[in-house]
């Protein structure tokens, strides 16, 4: 498959016509108009449903948890990776943060002063759980030789059954000291002169700008970085770049500690949203949401060649479908069917260059 | 290179519809002010958001739903189905959105539901919540089916029908306060009666097949048993094909619960198997939508608020030959 790609990449260098020049353009910013298309339609169907900035704002949350897994999972596509298990890790990052921060929650006073301490402690452990599990598929990946799909599978399964075990099947609260868990979910910077349906002013909640901080971060380390260019190396011709000095296990082993970072502040975000961690249920499909994604915003699955801010896009378009079909009250059945359609309309058009 | 340019521009273009998007934010109340200031009533709008229909007591949920809703046609309705508490608080964030005067919510789960509700409430939502309650008392109205006076009625009928002596098999739901209020209630009966012997006791997960799966298990170990408290009707069905498969139909019989059409219909027609049901009415949440309607129709909120119960606890019934009629809905999809 990728060998059929390089070719066809490789004639149309050649043979440069108009069309061949516009199937490229069409392949490189498809997702935008797909993006721009969507939100226009959108705009005008629903008209002030959907571009009430309280809306707007909902959308980005709603998927901010996902999307910041969706970032790092381009990462990983970039190098020829996958990592199945960012679902799993998301889940168990984030009962580990919630039981350590629940342990710690005899330092809160019966004010709710002194809840910085528990608070700190849950994010550390939770990102110190997604950097170990992504360190360990790593090493399964570049030392134990054994296939990425492989790896992660036994991840997605192995991980989600030691977060099961850990909240005996169960939702694990934040303890009722600690109520700046739901605060921080609910919390963010109030949009000046935005107010909602019922004159309370419309925040621009903390979990959007994790998420947005995460998408330029991804994107600088991309493209402005040695890592980034060692990621492309890798993902387009592994062989090819050891030759050229690539330490290509260490890129990789990155590659793999970085999508664990990100499903964990995803995991991080979602528990702030749902004021609990539900063991069986947290970053469910999460990994299907944020390979669609990236897949959407015109990443190639083979590797070599990839980009955040059009996985960004690709998250943001996913967002506006489910809205769409939840504000025409289409039953929830079928979402997942008109997704399924977008995802493969997505990858026919952007391969609109090879056909 | 071109890529930063691309996200830069990518970046423009968010934060240009998100500034149109302000400007019409901003000026969209107004309309809808002078409206209100018409004599011409402005429709009330209420949000109703409820677990999807996974099995027969929440399909029951959504029909009964329904039907209230549409005894109310000149309230705007904005209805949704839920399968997982994520999905149910963005339901509710649109309705919100939409700028719902209130909501009626049957949550998927307690606690991620929590935050959405408070916000709600913080907002001056009428919340009126049906069954599964919040964490934190935001809602303006609570009602729920009584889970002990469930469990106590229902194993007091098998203690009366055995006469105080027999052989009883116990199948529990999902584990949570509502399976626990439950069992806890019917034990306690039970326990008190010396001559009244649990031979099996296992979880069928309100569920058919498993419920199934484990009576067959059950029916292996217990050589000799008389009756099945089974607490719900769907694993009624599947403990009764159990049994049936094992051919000892004969030998007992089973008490479900939730007044299921099917099993209701079985009790009206004298079937052995079923001397009687349980209800734990779905028709709740029309009852809650009923109520949201008339605190808000005339706005007299605060008014009528006065006098209503904040919280609601729905007693159950038995279901037995001679009433089985009134609790049979053939139309109905449970």
């Amino acid at each position: 498959m990728s060998d059929a790609a390089a070719g066809s990449v490789a004639g149309s260098v050649v043979t440069r016509s108009p069309l061949a020049r516009s199937l490229d353009l069409l392949q490189q910013y498809g997702v935008l108009v797909a993006f721009v298309g969507l939100f226009a339609f959108n705009a005008i169907w629903q008209g002030d449903a959907f571009l009430k900035p309280e809306n707007l704002r909902n959308l980005l949350n709603q998927n901010a948890a996902v999307g910041i897994v969706a970032v790092g999972m381009t990462l990983v596509i970039v190098a020829g990776g996958i990592d199945l298990s960012v679902g799993a890790v998301m889940a168990l990052a984030a009962a580990v943060g919630m039981l350590a921060m629940n342990g710690l929650a005899g330092m809160v006073d019966a004010e709710g002063a002194g809840q910085f301490v528990p608070l700190l402690a849950g994010f550390a452990s939770a990102i110190g759980v997604g950097l170990a599990c992504g360190a360990l598929n790593g090493g399964l990946v570049t030392l134990g030789r054994i296939p990425a799909f492989i790896a992660t599978l036994a991840g997605l399964i192995g991980f989600r059954s030691i977060t099961l075990a850990l909240a005996e099947g169960g939702e694990i609260r934040a303890d009722q000291a600690i109520t700046a868990v739901q605060a921080i979910g609910r919390d963010g910077l109030a949009i000046p002169g935005v107010v909602n349906a019922y004159d309370k002013p419309v925040v621009f909640y903390w979990t959007i700008l994790l998420f947005l901080v995460v998408v330029v971060l991804g994107q600088l380390t991309l493209s402005r970085t040695r890592l980034g260019r060692h990621l492309v190396a890798v993902g387009s011709n592994e062989l090819a770049a050891r030759y050229s000095g690539v330490p290509v296990a260490r890129v990789k082993l990155w590659s793999y500690t970085i999508v664990g970072f990100c499903a964990a502040l995803g995991g991080i975000a979602s528990t702030v949203r749902m004021n609990s961690v539900s063991s069986s249920q947290l970053g469910l499909y999460a990994e299907l949401d944020a390979i669609a994604a990236v897949v959407i915003g015109g990443t190639s699955m083979t590797g070599g060649r990839g980009r955040v801010w059009g996985t960004l896009l690709g998250v943001l378009i996913l967002v506006m479908i489910t809205n769409m079909l939840s504000l025409w009250q289409v039953e929830v059945y079928w979402q997942g069917f008109v997704k399924g359609v977008i995802i493969v309309l997505a990858v026919l058009i952007q391969r609109g260059r090879a056909s | 290179m071109t890529m930063l340019r691309s996200l830069a521009a990518a970046g423009a273009l968010l934060s240009l519809s998100l500034l149109a998007a302000c400007g019409s934010g901003g000026t969209e109340p107004a309309p809808s002010a002078t409206a209100s200031t018409v004599a011409a009533a402005p429709k009330i709008k209420i949000g109703v958001s409820v677990p999807a229909a996974d099995h027969g007591w929440t399909a029951g949920v959504v029909w009964w739903a329904k039907e209230a809703m549409a005894l109310n046609p000149d309230v705007e309705w904005l209805f949704q189905t839920a399968e997982t508490p994520d999905k149910q608080i963005q339901d509710i964030e649109n309705m919100m959105t939409q700028g719902v005067d209130g909501l009626v919510v049957l949550a998927t789960e307690s606690a991620p539901l929590t935050p959405i509700a408070k916000q709600a409430h913080e907002n001056g939502i009428l919340i009126v919540n049906v069954d599964r309650g919040f964490l934190e008392p935001v809602a303006d109205i609570f009602l729920e089916g009584d889970n002990a006076s469930f469990g106590r009625k229902s194993a007091e009928f098998i203690v009366d029908r055995l006469d105080g002596k027999g052989k009883v098999v116990i199948l529990e739901g999902i584990p949570c306060t509502v399976n626990t209020a439950r069992v806890d209630a019917a034990m306690e009966v039970f326990n008190a009666n010396p001559g009244i012997e649990i031979v099996g006791r296992d979880t069928g997960m309100w569920n058919r097949q498993k419920s199934l799966d484990v009576m067959q298990n059950i029916l292996v170990q217990a050589p000799e048993i008389d009756a099945v408290w089974a607490s719900d009707d769907d694993m009624a069905l599947g403990a009764e094909q159990a049994i049936v498969e094992a051919g000892r139909q004969d030998e007992m019989w089973i008490l479900g619960g939730a007044g299921m059409k099917d099993i209701v219909k079985r009790v009206m027609d004298k079937d052995p198997m079923y001397p009687a049901d349980i209800t734990y009415p779905p028709s709740m949440i029309a009852t809650g939508i009923q109520m949201a309607v008339s605190v808000l129709e005339d706005g007299n909120r605060e008014e009528i608020m006065k006098f209503m119960p904040q919280h609601l606890l729905i007693d159950v019934e038995l279901i037995l030959p001679e009433n089985a009629k009134r609790h049979y809905f053939p139309d109905s999809v449970f």
